[in-house]
This record gives C-alpha cells, structure tokens and sequence, in this order.
C-alpha cells in the first residue's frame, strides 16, 4: 500500500517539475525557435522550430559586431577577474591571519561595500574619474568591476583562509620561506575551491553587465556584447525585426551557456559553496 | 623585564605574522576607498548643492533638495515600490527555490536536466532578459497575449507593462524568473547536509511528510535560509534593470524604484544634486532595512 502512494506520488512530482520546467523555459524556447527563422518569416513566434535557417543569425552578428564585442567582453572580463583574484586573496590573508580589532575592521569595511548599489554612487564615482582624468575606453569598466567584487571576494577568501591550518605556514617559516613565497606556494593553492567560487560568480556578473560599460564606454566600437544590445531596444517592439533581435540575444548568452555546459559541475559547486562559506 | 619583552612581541606581531603583512590589503583598500566608500561621502556632499554635473560654479542650498523630493512625492513613491519589489523578490525566489530543491533532493531521474532547466535563465545579462520578457508581456503580438488568443480569449486586451497596478508585479515577475535558479542551488546544497538518519527516525516515529519538512529540514537548512534571504533583498533594494529596460518606470511612477530615479533624476534631468540628496536618502534607507533584517533572521535562527 505505501510502496504504491509513494510511487504515485512520484508521478505527480515528475508530472509537476515537467511542467514548471517547461513554464520556465518556454520564453527561451521560443526566443531560440524564432531566432532560426529567416528575418522575412513573421509566422507567430508561438509555431515552434518549423524553420530552420542561420540568416537571422547572420545579420544579428554583423549587426552587433560580434567578434570586436566578443573580444572586448572577454578582454575585460579575463582582466577583471585575475586581478580580483590576486586584489582579493592579498586583503583576505592578514585579514584571517592576524587576530586583532584592525582586522576585524577591514573585514566588515569591505562587507559593507555589499549593500551599497551602483546606480547610487554612480555620479560621484564618474566625478572622480573626471578629476583623476581617467579617459572613457573599453578598459575603463574594469576598474569598477574590480572594486565592486572586492566586498564578496574577500569575504569569502577570509572565510576560506580559515581552513588553511597555520601548521603548514609555521614549519615553511621555520625552512626560510618569506612571507611573498609563503602566500603565493603554499597558501593561494589551498584556496582552489574558493577560487573556483569567485571566478564562476564574479565573472557571471561582470560578463553580464551593462551598467558600467553603459556608463563609462562612449564610443561603440569599444562596446561589450550586453552593452552592444541596447542598439536593439526600438527592435523589440516592431514584430518584423523580431528574429534577428531573438538571434542576437542567443548570440549574446552564448559565450555564458558554453561555458556553463562545459563546466556544469564548478558552476554549480562554486555558486552553492560561495554562499554556503559567505 | 619580562613584562616589557611580551609588550614589545604584541606591539610586533607574531614572528610567523607580522603586522607587515597589512601591506597585502593596501592596493584592494586604496580601490575600494577611492572608487566605492568615498563616493558614498561625496554624496552627501553634493546632496547640499544645486550641482548639474557639468558647471563645477555651483552653490550650497542647504536642504532645499530634501524637501523638493518629499514635497514631489516622489521619494515616497519609490521606497514604497521598492519596497514592494523586494518583498515579492524575497517570497518569489525562495518559495520557488526551495519548492523546487526539495523536489530535486529526492531520488530522481533527470535531476540534472531539471536544474538546468530552472537555472538556465540565470546566464542570460539583464538586458537580454528585459528584451524576452518585453516580448513575453507584449499586448496583442506578445507570448502571453498570444496565448490567451488561443484558447479563446481577448489577448489585446492584456497589457500587464502598461497597467498601474500589475507593472510592478510584472517587473518582478521577471526578476524571479532570472535569481531563483540560483536561490535552489544554494537551497540544494543546504539540504544535501541534511543526516538522512534524522528523517529515517522521524519516519519511524511517524511524522508525515509535512511535518519532517517543518520539523527537520527546514531548522536544519535555517543558515542556508538566511543566506538566501539576505542575498535576495540586497538585490531587491538594488531593482534596477527591468524598470530602466522594459517600463522607463512608467506608467506614470508605478515601477519607479529608488535606483531608477537616482538614475533618472541624474541623468535625464541632470540634477546631480537631487539626485544625491535622493541617494542619501536611499542609502539610509537601505541600511536601516539591512540592519533590521540582520537582526531579526540571527534571532529567528536561533529560536528554529
């Protein structure tokens, strides 16, 4: 009797996950059948995959530019995150190194920079670049991707560095090891997981991101592919230019769904470990 | 003389740590004051002025700017629909979270087709999620429109983006759609850490379904419940994408949340120092809520 219940139960829940499942994706799905029609072809979106062609998806690249946007994408977003990396694990190694009120101080000075949002210091931050003369290139996003990731990079690499017994570091001091060599061979490579976490979540949203370059790159062909969309924003109401808009929003994800399913497993253990360590 | 030797070994350090080691945090401290901490004080500063961005001759009003926008009303107006937002985040992804990593906890077939499935949307930038989802709530042409088209319904009469009351909800909507895929994996990370053994002894005792969920898992995953409410109404007080990409936070003000009018009082009126004087606002507004909400979740984990 009870075998059968669970059974049946099972049923409705697979029947349930189906179902909220294909709710969720369906935008995606139909973003993704459109997106392989030709441009002319304005059948309703909601007739799916009974085209297949690549001429939207032509015209979306030309249209965006793809390679030069790719690039600065991937340009800014490798940079970014090898520098929050070393930036991160340097401020987070004294911070749970030494016990004393200066550390505790930094650590939550750098927390506090979770809370605070973008849109809401965005003029001073671009008055100050005013004043420091920092010129607007495709470089120039970067800076603030870096500062705005240093809150949670340190946290978690302080919360990591824990773990990392002590032991080790006292028998390297003991062989001569200084401090430079201590951090970089023996301490850093105990931080993979932590790593992992920051590179995954960190270059999510920096990938991501339109916020800065919007605000902080002028001319277009210095653009990153989610900056890049905003040339099709009049698109998205005119039916007719639909497919190649929904062309260009996959072209735009691509890059991100590859990376998520060449590396699925670090994705999702870097996401579920940076907000259990955090 | 002992004494004066422990003193000067404290004042040092440890031999192993010494406080010269501070110099690692020099380079990620002198950024983060420079380009995040010092602008929050610059803010305040500007908050006083009549500052436009452009001519730097500008003139100390004093609080004029703060009762402008209390006078306008529309300062009210966005914290009461941030507000709203935030709450409707904070239930929204972790209902939908948790519903769905419980779900996928049990032995199934396909568990990692069905995560990929609810977080795949949370690859997509923001912007590119605006465009799907303007087309979604499109009236007459759009997804949903369609739809109701088809099972016979008046799908041009659907306008969700366009109506005072369900803009906001629609927003949010779409908000969810993107985070909660994330919320369940941290919320199936958490009930992976779950003793199997416990449950197997409140099924022996007899506890129904419910009241394993209520009783076990759910005080045992209660850290994780923090987290994740925490992370999602930080990103809620942060709404900002879907009012600027799909409603411009119309109609009217009804999806004005407190970012987008920073970000429109700065750049379309070109009143910096309004828009500090908001900010200022903001800004306490959100560490008050923080802080409130810090203390209330420590109490209630200890109490589950």
């Amino acid at each position: 009797m009870r075998k059968e219940g669970i059974k049946s139960g099972k049923v409705i829940l697979y029947f349930l996950l189906i179902v909220f499942c294909a709710l969720t994706i369906s935008p995606l799905l139909i973003v993704l059948s459109s997106s392989l029609r030709v441009p002319e072809n304005m059948q309703s979106p909601l007739i799916l995959f009974n085209q297949f062609s690549l001429q939207s998806y032509i015209e979306a690249f030309q249209k965006m530019n793809f390679p030069t946007e790719f690039l600065n994408s991937l340009v800014t977003t490798t940079g970014s995150i090898i520098l929050v990396v070393l930036l991160a694990t340097m401020a987070a190694y004294p911070i749970s190194r030494i016990k004393s009120r200066l550390s505790k101080g930094l650590y939550y000075f750098f927390i506090a920079g979770l809370i605070i949002p973008a849109q809401m210091v965005i003029v001073p931050i671009a008055q100050t670049f005013g004043n420091m003369n920092i010129p607007n290139t495709r470089f120039t996003p970067m800076i603030m991707f870096i500062t705005c990731s240093l809150p949670f990079s340190t946290f978690l690499y302080a919360g990591f560095m824990k773990s990392v017994p002590v032991e080790i570091e006292e028998s390297a001091y003991l062989d001569g090891a200084n401090l430079w060599m201590r951090f970089s061979k023996i301490v850093f490579p105990l931080l993979k997981p932590a790593t992992i976490s920051v590179v995954i979540t960190q270059a999510m949203w920096i990938w991501n991101d339109y916020f800065f370059p919007m605000v902080f790159v002028s001319k277009s062909a210095q653009y990153s592919l989610p900056i890049g969309m905003i040339q099709f924003m009049g698109d998205r109401e005119n039916p007719a230019q639909w497919n190649i808009l929904f062309a260009s929003c996959i072209l735009c994800a691509l890059p991100m769904i590859i990376a998520f399913a060449v590396l699925q497993k670090q994705f999702i253990n870097g996401i579920a470990a940076g907000a259990v360590k955090g | 003389m002992e004494m004066q030797k422990l003193r000067r070994r404290r004042l040092k350090g440890s031999p192993i740590f010494p406080k010269k080691m501070y110099a690692f945090v020099i380079p990620a401290f002198i950024l983060f004051l420079t380009f995040w901490i010092f602008p929050v004080f610059q803010l305040f500063y500007y908050s006083f002025t009549n500052f436009n961005g452009i001519n730097y001759h500008f003139d100390f009003i004093g609080f004029k700017n703060y009762f402008t926008l209390f006078h306008q009303g529309t300062l009210i107006n966005s914290i009461k629909n941030t507000l709203i937002y935030t709450v409707l985040i904070v239930v929204g992804s972790n209902v939908l979270g948790l519903a769905v990593a419980m779900a996928l906890n049990m032995k199934l077939k396909g568990k990692t087709f069905f995560r990929t499935c609810t977080f795949l949307p949370a690859l997509f930038s923001a912007i590119v999620v605006g465009f799907i989802w303007s087309y979604v709530y499109m009236p007459d042409k759009g997804m949903i429109a369609s739809l109701l088209e088809l099972i016979g319904m008046d799908g041009s009469r659907f306008n969700v983006l366009g109506d005072f009351t369900w803009a906001l909800y629609a927003i949010a909507a779409v908000e969810i759609w993107k985070s909660f895929g994330t919320t369940m994996i941290i919320y199936l990370a958490g009930l992976q850490t779950v003793d199997e053994s416990l449950l197997e002894a409140g099924k022996i005792d007899g506890c129904t379904e419910w009241q394993l969920i209520r009783k076990i898992k759910l005080p045992l995953i209660s850290s994780t419940i923090t987290i994740n409410v925490v992370l999602s109404v930080i990103a809620g007080l942060k709404a900002f994408d879907y009012a600027f990409i799909m409603t411009n936070g119309g109609p009217g003000k009804a999806t004005n949340t407190l970012m987008y009018t920073i970000y429109k009082i700065a750049f379309n009126e070109q009143m910096m120092g309004k828009a500090s004087a908001f900010s200022v606002v903001s800004f306490i507004v959100i560490i008050l809520i923080t802080i409130s909400m810090l203390i209330f979740m420590n109490k209630r984990e200890v109490e589950l």
